[in-house]
């Protein structure tokens, strides 16, 4: 008899504890940009607690717009300022501080982190941890089978193009190379990335500024709203002033976000890129 | 060459040389000797009182009362002897009397004689003003109450009397005079060569060597001035300057 | 002078700051703690409010009062070494080793295994720092020497530490990293980085004897020896215990600036130069000006600890200036 109830119990407790922590119970809270895009990809509304605080800043941010609806952290917070939204699950990135991680990690708060954000391939592996994390695998699932059905629609219009060879200048003295998500970005949109190809740079890297004259470039992949304001900068910055599709104006222009997006939301820039170099296969 | 004044050898001296500086001094002052150190700019003065308060590595040896100054530990150097630099530098401002107060460091900080030091420099009414906002003969008067109150029985002093005003000039002399009598060894270097004829021995530099030692009727003669010096003696009237 | 008449309540009065800052900075943060739910979580009553209690808040208010004490001693003993009012704790390179030991840690990605490489690489990079000047100047040479030598290993250094920036200013995650560090802040500290800090507590005892030392040095090195003082000894203590409280200050905290000049500065105008006096005041005044400054960092959000130091300390210290002229 007393067993019975024992088991009753145990049952009742084990249920409970169950429901509490269930789906409804999921408060997460994003550290960095990356993180907010995929969250926000996935979780129900209630499951955010707060994310990054450039999460609505449309200069990072694939997500900014719809970013606005949450609370962000504050810049340089502490493990409080994480704490204080009472989450069951807090994501970082490999270079969130270490103190940071590991205080929330010992407050006994579940804890992602995200080391591998490279390629495609990378970011479907991200969002399909979180969604184990967060019990949204059939939701990841549905967003991987879309990215794949446009990926795989980019790739059929661009059967056949040539490459287009491009750079993305920089003003701060190094450009991108192989090895980076430039590199992602021009292998999805039919574009051959100079640096890496002729000036075989890896990494973000500087570029050899006289030589790089002499590359043949058609067009520069920039960021910014107009081509005249992304290009302005450029106008009177060596080597590239010098260069003709400076000069005259032969520009690929991305939305900001999209030359640095580790998420699945790269896929905007391959699409857009492709468009910006391939205008003809988009008529 | 030796130059000795009387009785029981206390500051001892033997080819002292400091590189560049001073090259092979030998010299003995004795208990209760009032002596002067006079010589031209660069002569090795300076050099010679830190070689004989032991804070230069010198070569030959310094000895006090017998003993090898440098084998004498600090501290209780600190009690035998003690120096009083030529420019009197404060970059903190120390109340005047802590400063004569650490005369007494070697002492345990005992205190002991302190407020006499400052009343024979006429220092008592400045006690507490910081030393950093005192003239320069003001901070000079400083150095040498705190000299004066570590009791040290050899007391080096650098150009003691440059920045003074002349009552007190004659008073660090007169000060100078009692230590001497009361059987502590006193060597200070100076230029007022009317002032070194009135002490009781004279030691004569010259390009970092011994020129001459001895009482101040034997060794001040108008040929070794003029050599070392290149003035002029002349004696005949004068204006002599005399405490009340 | 009033400085002596007002000097017996100044350490009483800075203890009572400390003691209220202490209280303040660990009832206030960004986690919203009700006075109830305060009780709760120092009693251990409430787990969540414990953990903001003793892991969050108690390790970083420690690491604080070790970090202020540490920078403000060690400056103070500097400012005697070299009898200058102007010597701050990282002129022989102590400080600025750190930071390159810190930010080569950082850039080549070892910081993120463990929480103690960062610490640790700081404090390796303080003690070659260190280690080199006193070659450099050849151990107790004049202080003139070891000043240039200082001069010259804090310019090599701090072109070491911008090398490693400006290398990684495309991982701007990495270069993130070393910015928040250079600018010193005291953000998540742990029970790990007390425990690495806590031979300040023993350094900073030290400092006391050598007081009345230090005020002899303070006025002239031969005088002092004359007067009775083993400079050298004194000075290779002064020297070693320096460079124990810069290197873990810079190795827990980063580089956070003018506490090591300012504080000094600020109770010799308030209290005198003796140094029996100043080792307490400026153990406590520095940990109470940190925390203080660290409390601020903290509700203003988003500014770092080095910044406010300054910018807090320079004005503060030029209006005492004007009001002691």
């Amino acid at each position: 008899m007393t067993n019975i109830i024992r088991c009753v119990l145990l049952w009742l407790a084990v249920g409970s504890v169950t429901w509490a922590t269930g789906a409804k119970g999921i408060r997460v809270v994003s550290q960095t940009v990356g993180t907010d895009e995929m969250l926000l990809a996935l979780a129900e509304p209630e499951q955010i607690a707060a994310l990054s605080q450039i999460a609505d800043d449309e200069a990072f941010s694939a997500v900014a717009t719809q970013a606005k609806a949450y609370p962000k952290l504050s810049i340089h917070g502490d493990a409080e300022s994480i704490l204080k939204y009472q989450p069951t699950l807090v994501l970082f990135a490999d270079y969130s501080r270490s103190e940071l991680v590991a205080q929330v990690k010992r407050s006994g708060v579940a804890v992602l982190v995200f080391d591998r954000y490279k390629s495609l391939e990378d970011s479907y592996d991200n969002l399909r941890r979180l969604a184990k994390a967060i019990g949204a695998e059939t939701k990841a699932e549905r967003v991987i089978a879309d990215c794949e059905a446009r990926v795989k629609n980019l790739r059929e219009k661009l059967k056949g193009v040539r490459r287009i060879r491009v750079i993305a200048p920089s003003t701060y003295g190094a450009i991108p190379g192989s090895d980076t998500t430039f590199q992602d970005l021009c292998d999805y949109a039919g574009a051959e990335n100079l640096a890496a190809t002729i000036g075989k740079l890896v990494g973000h890297t500087e570029p050899p500024g006289e030589k790089m004259l002499t590359w043949p470039i058609e067009k520069v992949v920039i960021a910014g709203a107009t081509a005249e304001s992304a290009l302005k900068p450029y106008e009177k910055l060596p080597p590239y002033q010098f260069m003709p599709a400076v000069k005259q104006r032969r520009v690929a222009l991305l939305k900001p976000y999209q030359l640095s997006c580790v998420s699945h939301y790269r896929i905007d820039g391959y699409e857009q890129l492709a468009r910006e170099l391939h205008p003809d296969v988009f008529k | 060459m030796v130059a000795s004044p009387t009785s029981l050898n206390a500051l001892e001296l033997q080819r002292v040389s400091v590189a560049q500086r001073l090259r092979d001094v030998s010299l003995n002052l004795s208990h209760g000797c009032l002596a002067g150190l006079i010589g031209p700019n660069g002569s090795g003065k300076s050099t010679l009182l830190q070689a004989a308060a032991g804070l230069l590595p010198a070569e030959g040896e310094v000895r006090w009362a017998g003993r090898p100054m440098l084998k004498i530990p600090v501290m209780e150097r600190g009690r035998m002897a003690t120096w009083v630099p030529q420019e009197a530098r404060f970059e903190f401002g120390f109340s005047v009397r802590s400063v004569v107060a650490q005369g007494r460091f070697a002492h345990g900080d005992d205190e002991r004689g302190v407020d006499a030091a400052l009343e024979r420099f006429d220092l008592a009414g400045l006690a507490q003003r910081p030393v950093n906002q005192l003239s320069g003969g003001e901070r000079h008067r400083v150095l040498l109450a705190r000299a004066v109150a570590t009791e040290a029985p050899l007391q080096l002093w650098d150009e003691p009397l440059a920045q003074l005003d002349p009552r007190h000039a004659l008073d660090v002399v007169a000060l100078g005079r009692e230590l001497a009598s009361s059987g502590k060894t006193v060597l200070l270097s100076l230029h007022d060569l009317r002032v070194a004829h009135g002490l009781d021995f004279v030691v004569v530099l010259a390009g970092g060597q011994l020129r001459a030692a001895g009482k101040p009727i034997d060794v001040l003669t108008p040929s070794l001035l003029r050599d070392v010096f290149g003035v002029q003696l002349r004696t005949g009237p004068g204006m002599i300057l005399e405490l009340p | 002078m009033s400085t002596t008449r007002a000097s017996p309540w100044i350490l009483p009065l800075a203890c009572a700051l400390l003691a209220g800052l202490v209280v303040a900075s660990i009832a206030i943060g960004d986690f919203p703690l009700s006075p109830a739910r305060l009780w709760a979580g120092l009693t251990n009553e409430d787990a969540l409010a414990a953990t903001v209690i003793y892991q969050i808040r108690l390790p970083r208010v420690i690491v604080a009062v070790l970090v202020g004490a540490a920078l403000s001693g060690g400056g103070l003993v500097m400012q005697a070494y070299f009898r200058n009012g102007l010597a701050s704790p990282g002129l022989l390179g102590v400080s600025s080793g750190g930071s390159a030991g810190a930010v080569i840690a950082i850039a080549a990605g070892w910081a993120t295994a463990s929480l103690s490489v960062l610490p640790i690489a700081a404090v390796i990079g303080a003690l070659l720092a260190t280690g080199a000047v006193l070659v450099l100047a050849r151990h107790g040479a004049s202080t003139e020497r070891l000043l240039l030598a200082g001069v010259a290993l804090n310019a090599l250094l701090g072109a070491v530490t911008s090398y490693v920036l400006s290398s990684y200013t495309l991982s701007y995650e990495r270069n993130a990293q070393i910015l928040f560090w250079l600018l010193g802040g005291l953000e998540d500290r742990t029970w790990e980085h007390v425990f690495m800090a806590l031979p300040i507590v023993s350094a900073a005892a030290l400092l006391w004897p050598l007081g009345r030392r230090m005020d002899l040095l303070s006025l002239g090195a031969d005088e002092a020896q004359s007067l009775g003082v083993d400079v050298r000894r004194l000075r290779g203590w002064m020297l070693a215990l320096t460079t124990v409280l810069t290197a873990l200050a810079t190795a827990v905290a980063g580089t956070v600036g003018f506490v090591g000049l300012i504080v000094p500065h600020v109770f010799r105008l308030l209290a005198g130069p003796e140094h029996r006096r100043l080792v307490p005041l400026c153990l406590v005044g520095g940990a109470a000006f940190v925390l203080a400054c660290d409390l601020l960092a903290r509700s203003v959000g988003g500014v770092r600890l080095g910044v406010i130091t300054s910018l807090i300390g320079g004005p503060f210290f030029l209006w005492l200036l004007r009001r002691r002229a």
